[in-house]
């Protein structure tokens, strides 16, 4: 019983949603002029 | 030109500031934004666009022509203006570490009251932020 619990608990832990990091422009910034 | 933009594809959210004459732009996760795009919008909307500046993660990788390029997507990339901090990157061509970099797209040549906002944009890197 116990080593079906621990086996639950390391698929769940293996299951942890990671954010994974993505190329992608992240901000855009302008300095413009004769802007009214 | 605040509507002009955030019609533009990729955009998320616009916002200027009169006092200082300052464009934020904050990108969709779409990935479709392109800053040339964006370039020529604010210029067809009758306002000159002295620098644009970008924040962007990707991965170096070297062009066909052999220039050092932050790919963010398989047909959006940029090319890198040698400067200290490119060569510094150098090194992580074709791996798979991704970095983040802020970097200057584009500045208005001096003394010209137009640039050509057509000209193939390239990343002065200002700032390696992380790499990951």
């Amino acid at each position: 019983m116990n080593t079906k619990r621990v086996a639950m608990l390391l698929l769940l832990g293996s299951m942890v949603v990671v954010p994974v990091a993505q190329a992608q422009i992240k901000h855009i910034e302008m300095r413009v002029e004769g802007m009214t | 030109m605040k509507q002009s933009l955030g019609r533009q594809s990729g955009v998320q959210t616009v916002e200027v500031s009169l006092i200082d004459g300052k464009v934020d732009v904050t990108p969709k996760e779409d990935g479709q934004i392109d800053p040339a795009q964006l370039l020529k919008a604010t210029y067809d909307s009758g306002v000159s666009v002295a620098e644009l500046d970008m924040t962007a993660r990707g991965k170096i990788v070297k062009d066909s022509l052999g220039n050092f390029v932050l790919q963010i997507a398989p047909n959006r990339s940029f090319v890198l203006a040698p400067n200290e901090l490119s060569k510094g990157l150098e090194p992580l061509v074709d791996s798979p570490t991704l970095v983040t970099v802020r970097g200057q797209l584009y500045k208005k040549p001096a003394g010209k009251k137009k640039a050509d906002a057509s000209a193939p944009l390239k990343l002065l890197i200002l700032e390696v932020q992380k790499k990951e």
